[in-house]
Order: C-alpha cells, then sequence, then structure tokens
C-alpha cells in the first residue's frame, strides 16, 4: 500500500516546520513577558466535561473516540476549555491572578471536502481569578505585541463586547425564543435575518433600532460614545464604561493603533460574557485568532472565576506572513565538514560545542564538500585535516581557533519563507 | 496585496442580469460586466468582478477569494459556510417547497407508515435534511443534480425538495406542492474579515444596493 494521511491532517517538512517553530518562539518570548507560565494540557478530555461547559455547540466540532472502558472521550478542540478544566480541578485554591499560556494542537471534525485541516496548531493566553477593565486591556496588549512579535506588517485587532447585545436582549423582553434565534443570526451574521428578527411584533421599536445601530457601529473612542448614544439608556452604561477605560489603557501602552472597536464582533461560542477580540490581517479571508471575556465558564466546573484570553491560529498567521512577503528568519546549518572520519568526528565537535550547527560528511574531497555544502545551505565547509573553514560563497577562510560565533541568521537565511 | 479594488463574485444564469442591472442602478462603474463575453474576471478602477458558478459563490466568499457577491439565500443555506448577509436585495425570488406527483399522497403516507422512511430527491441535502428533521419525518435522501421533478415519476423518489419561483414546472410535471420549506431571494453578502476591515467600503456599498433596490420595487410591481 501506499500509506496515506487522514483526511484533513498532514506532515510539516523542513522549510515550514522551521518557520513554524520561529513564530511559535517569537510569541512565547511575548506571551513570557507578560509573565504568562506554560501548561499542557492531555489531547483528550472527557466528552462529558467539554459538554457540561459548552453544552450542544461542542457536538458538531469535537473528534470523538471511545476507549476499552467504554468511556466517551474528545480531542480537545481548543484550549480554553482544557485550561478551564485544568484550573477548576488544580488551581482552584489558589489565591490572585492566574497567567497561563500554551501551545497547543487541537483537533476540529469537518465534513468532507472543505478544504479545512481537522488539525491546527494554537498559541494562546489565559487570564483566570481576575476581571475589569485592566484584565481586558492586558489580553488585548498580549495579542497586539504577539501579532508584532510574528513579523507581519499589517493587522488589525477588533475589540468588542457582547454585553451591548445582551443588554439590548433583555430590554426587548421579548421571548426566551426570539432571544435565541436573534442569537443565532447574530452568530450565523445573518445580518438581513437579525433586522428582520429586530422589527418583529412584540419588540419595542426603540429597542429594535437600536439593536440594529449597534451591530454597524465601529471605529476608535468615538465608536464607544456612538454606542453609548444608541444604546446607553438599556443598562450596557457599565460595560460600556469598562471598555473604554480598557481603551485609555490600550492608548496608554501604545497598543491602540493597532485596535478597531466594533460592535459588529459576533464570536459563535456562547461561552462569552463580556470583551470579545478578533485579530485579522488584509488577503486572509478567516481571522488570525480570537477570544473575549468568559467570566461563568469555570462556574460549569464548580469553581467560579472570571477569566479571559485568545488563541492565535499558527496556520493561520504563517498564511497571512507568506502573503504579506515576510521573510521569518529561518536558520539553516552553519557548515559542513568533511575529511577522514576521526578528523571529521573532532572538526565537527569543536564546532559544535561552539554552538555551531554542523552536518558531519566524512570520506568526501573538496570538491564534493564545496557542491554538497552549496546544496545544503551550509555556509562554511571544511575538510577535517584542514586548519581552517572555507567559505562557500567567496572561498575566505576563517580560523578554527580561536573559534568565533556561528554566522549571524541573515547569513545563513537563503531560503526564506518567500512564497 | 497591492490590488485595492474590491473584489465582487457575481453569479452566471438567473440572478446575473438581476445583479448586473442593480449595480447601474446604484452608480457602480461595471464596465465590461453587462456584457463580459468569455472573460471571468472584469475589472473597473474600484471592483473587481469574479463571474462564477452560482453554488460556488459561498465557497469563494468564505475562503477570502471575492470580498463580497450576490448569492441566492437558498446556495447560502445549502453551502452552511461561514460569510456575512448584509442585505436582502428583493429580486430572483423563489421558493423552497416539497412536492409530489399528483394523487400519490395516500400512497406516500402508507409507505411511511410501513418503511418508516420517505425518499426524498433533492439538489438541496442540507436544506431537506434540516426541513424534514424540524417536522420530525425520517427520509432517505437522494442527491440528484438537476430534473429533478422527474425522481417522483419514475419510481426513484416518494417526494422532492426543489426550489420554484412560479410552480409551473412541477405543475407542468404532474407534481404538486405539498409543503413549503423556505423563501428565497437574492442577498448581498461579505467575508467575514472584508466586513471588519475594509468596513467602509463594503458598507457603503451595501447602502448604495439597498437603497437601489428599494427603489427598483417601488418601480416595478412585483
Amino acid at each position: 500500500m501506499r500509506p496515506v494521511t487522514p483526511r484533513g491532517f498532514r506532515d510539516v517538512l523542513f522549510e515550514e516546520a522551521a518557520e513554524r517553530r520561529v513564530v511559535t518562539a517569537a510569541v512565547s518570548d511575548v506571551f513570557m513577558r507578560y509573565a504568562y507560565r506554560f501548561v499542557e494540557t492531555p489531547a483528550v478530555e472527557e466528552y462529558a466535561t467539554l459538554e457540561a461547559a459548552v453544552g450542544a455547540t461542542v457536538s458538531g466540532a469535537a473528534f470523538r473516540l471511545v476507549d476499552l472502558d467504554g468511556s466517551l472521550l474528545a480531542l480537545r478542540p481548543e484550549m480554553t476549555l482544557p485550561i478551564a478544566r485544568l484550573a477548576a480541578a488544580r488551581l482552584g485554591g489558589s489565591s490572585g491572578p492566574q497567567r497561563l499560556c500554551y501551545a497547543a494542537d487541537v483537533y476540529r471534525e469537518h465534513a468532507s471536502l472543505r478544504g479545512e485541516s481537522r488539525q491546527f496548531a494554537q498559541l494562546g493566553v489565559e487570564l483566570l481569578a481576575v476581571n475589569g477593565p485592566a484584565s481586558d486591556a492586558e489580553v488585548v496588549c498580549v495579542l497586539v505585541d504577539a501579532l508584532r512579535a510574528t513579523g507581519l506588517t499589517e493587522f488589525t485587532v477588533g475589540m468588542g463586547t457582547v454585553a451591548v447585545l445582551r443588554a439590548l436582549i433583555g430590554a426587548a423582553a421579548s421571548t426566551p425564543e426570539w432571544a435565541a434565534s436573534l442569537m443565532a443570526a447574530a452568530h450565523a451574521r445573518n445580518l438581513v435575518a437579525f433586522d428582520a428578527l429586530t422589527a418583529a411584533p412584540g419588540v419595542p421599536s426603540t429597542v429594535g433600532s437600536a439593536l440594529r445601530t449597534v451591530v454597524r457601529i465601529a471605529g476608535g473612542r468615538e465608536a464607544i460614545a456612538a454606542c453609548r448614544a444608541a444604546a446607553g439608556a438599556v443598562g450596557c452604561a457599565g460595560a460600556l464604561d469598562a471598555l473604554e477605560a480598557a481603551w485609555d489603557l490600550l492608548e496608554a501602552a501604545g497598543a491602540a493603533d493597532r485596535v478597531r472597536v466594533d460592535f459588529g464582533i459576533l464570536r459563535s461560542f456562547d461561552y462569552y460574557t463580556g470583551l470579545i477580540v478578533e485579530a485579522y490581517a488584509p488577503g486572509l479571508g478567516l481571522p488570525l485568532g480570537g477570544g473575549g471575556r468568559y467570566d461563568d465558564l469555570l462556574a460549569a466546573f464548580g469553581t467560579p472565576m472570571p477569566a479571559a484570553g485568545f488563541a492565535l491560529s499558527l496556520e493561520r498567521v504563517t498564511i497571512a506572513l507568506a502573503a504579506q512577503g515576510v521573510e521569518v528568519p529561518v536558520r539553516d546549518i552553519d557548515a559542513l565538514v568533511g575529511g577522514d572520519p576521526a578528523a571529521c568526528a573532532r572538526v565537527c565537535s569543536r564546532l559544535r560545542a561552539g554552538g555551531w550547527r554542523v552536518q558531519a560528511s566524512a570520506n568526501r574531497t573538496a570538491d564534493a564538500l564545496v557542491g554538497e555544502a552549496r546544496d545544503a545551505g551550509a555556509v562554511w565547509w571544511m575538510a577535517g585535516e584542514d586548519a581552517a573553514l572555507t567559505r562557500v560563497s567567496d572561498g575566505a577562510a576563517l580560523a578554527l581557533e580561536p573559534l568565533s560565533a556561528p554566522p549571524a541568521l541573515e547569513a545563513s537565511n537563503e531560503k526564506g519563507s518567500v512564497r | 496585496m497591492t490590488d485595492t479594488r474590491l473584489r465582487m463574485a457575481v453569479p452566471k444564469g438567473a440572478l446575473f442580469e438581476g445583479t448586473v442591472s442593480l449595480l447601474v442602478r446604484a452608480g457602480v462603474d461595471v464596465g465590461a460586466l453587462a456584457d463580459p463575453g468569455r472573460q471571468l474576471i472584469v475589472d473597473t478602477d474600484e471592483m473587481r468582478f469574479i463571474i462564477c458558478k452560482p453554488t460556488d459563490i459561498p465557497a469563494y466568499v468564505a475562503y477570502g477569494a471575492a470580498d463580497v457577491a450576490v448569492s441566492g439565500a437558498d446556495v447560502l443555506a445549502e453551502a452552511g459556510l461561514d460569510v456575512v448577509e448584509l442585505a436582502d436585495l428583493g429580486f430572483g425570488q423563489c421558493r423552497f417547497v416539497v412536492a409530489e406527483r399528483e394523487g400519490s399522497s395516500e400512497e406516500v403516507l402508507r409507505s411511511y407508515r410501513r418503511l418508516g422512511v420517505i425518499r426524498v430527491a433533492t439538489k438541496y441535502p442540507r436544506v431537506a435534511e434540516a426541513h424534514f428533521a424540524s417536522r420530525g419525518i425520517q427520509v432517505e435522501l437522494v442527491k440528484l443534480h438537476g430534473n429533478i421533478e422527474l425522481a417522483p415519476l419514475v419510481g426513484l423518489a416518494d417526494q422532492v425538495v426543489d426550489i420554484t419561483a412560479t410552480g409551473t414546472t412541477l405543475r407542468e410535471n404532474g407534481l404538486s406542492i405539498v409543503d413549503e420549506v423556505m423563501d428565497s431571494s437574492a442577498r448581498f453578502i461579505a467575508n467575514p474579515v472584508s466586513v471588519r476591515i475594509d468596513a467602509d467600503r463594503v458598507t457603503g456599498l451595501v447602502e448604495r444596493l439597498r437603497a437601489a433596490a428599494a427603489q427598483g420595487s417601488k418601480g416595478v410591481m412585483q
């Protein structure tokens, strides 16, 4: 047989793998600069755990398995739920804010032939046991800095709140079925159905027109004022004050130029209770990532605590980098060493101890070594018996002692990421 | 990303003329779009029009190959992809209906009682599945690609789910409508990211099209 990967799963080879590691490292470094600490969770969770937290929405997305004991399990469809489960099970007793981050693969079920993967790498943070404008602003700042660190030249973070929509739905005092239909239309991004529902009989016309107005408001600080004018009277003034306070902090942190307030962002997970964020890059038809505040989610696990976070899709970030022509500085091997096996081993060992990336090619002649070094993208080559390294590009010599630092990243970046 | 034209997917076929005429009435420069010949891409100063098969439109928009598009609500419902539905353009009205062979109701009911399942032929399996699920009726779906009305006549299916504007084709083939599934018309849709980061142009176009559509429906008797 000719083995293949299952539909929606794939192998990642050299250049792409190297690029993914560089981007992951850059983003991870930003997370750690904000004092977030890495955690790892199992790839598999009890299906009941996911269901308890988000109900039926999980069923379409989760990849399910049955183990030998007959337990129904699910591959994690995202990381927020496993982190919430981890926090509920293991951090319940701790006091004060918890800053957690992850770089992990998640799995989603899709129908065939949608051109979509079933495995994604996500990079994200969760800020637990604290809420308020400062923590909302912190999450947005981490997202902005993480995107800056990837090297993307153009990106926008959209920031909104579900509190306005929730308050307006409450003010309409209509039936639960109406409220559910309106939320469903909002999540499906169907503004035609949404507008029709806001004009349904029994919905006060002031509330209906406020609903139609707010989902179309976007901009900077003035958007918050516009939303207050349209909907402030229905009980979401507190949420808008909090949003404006967060905006102040984003300005103070120098992140506001990348952020756009947008009351039309409607993410399709039901568990958000306040802030919602989404990151976009021009030319990529899907968001780079997103998240928000989900203060009620941990209560489903018996440990009520506020929480907020986001996840970035590594695949989409790398697609956007390629689309914007950004080269990711991938480091190839530094030197290729030949010569008789013992001399080769001795030189290789010396270079590797100095931090060089070295490929051993014992018993090759000088001519063969030059060609091989060129093919491998190596900067230097050397036969083990020689006293010095030779530069592939121009034949310049470099003494082995004292050994200098490995060639700079730029020099070895002949095979960048331009596609 | 040097090309800054707004990319709009335009459906071939039944909705094509309505779309072009609405764009013209909204004051959009359509260039060669009115008579594109075999061209599939038509550029103007501000827009790039991409002419595609109606059922493919949601895919072009969802994956970001087009920023905006005109698409039938029927096609959107069947595709189930992530696009933003921004406005009902009013034209291209049709209905999703359930139909069966004239006078076969008794037969269909009897076979449902005995076999517990109705066989339904359709071009729209997702829409049909959701409809029968909401009615609590068990069905076996047969996906066909055209001439759906043939299926009950030759015994391929008991019923069909199909779209119809006037019901003429169904009637002429001896089928009668037994249930309504949903109403459809042309919708203006956008990619969920384009609508956020290119909001001014997308919203501007929506408003112009909406105004032109409203005016059109006043002038023409529906």
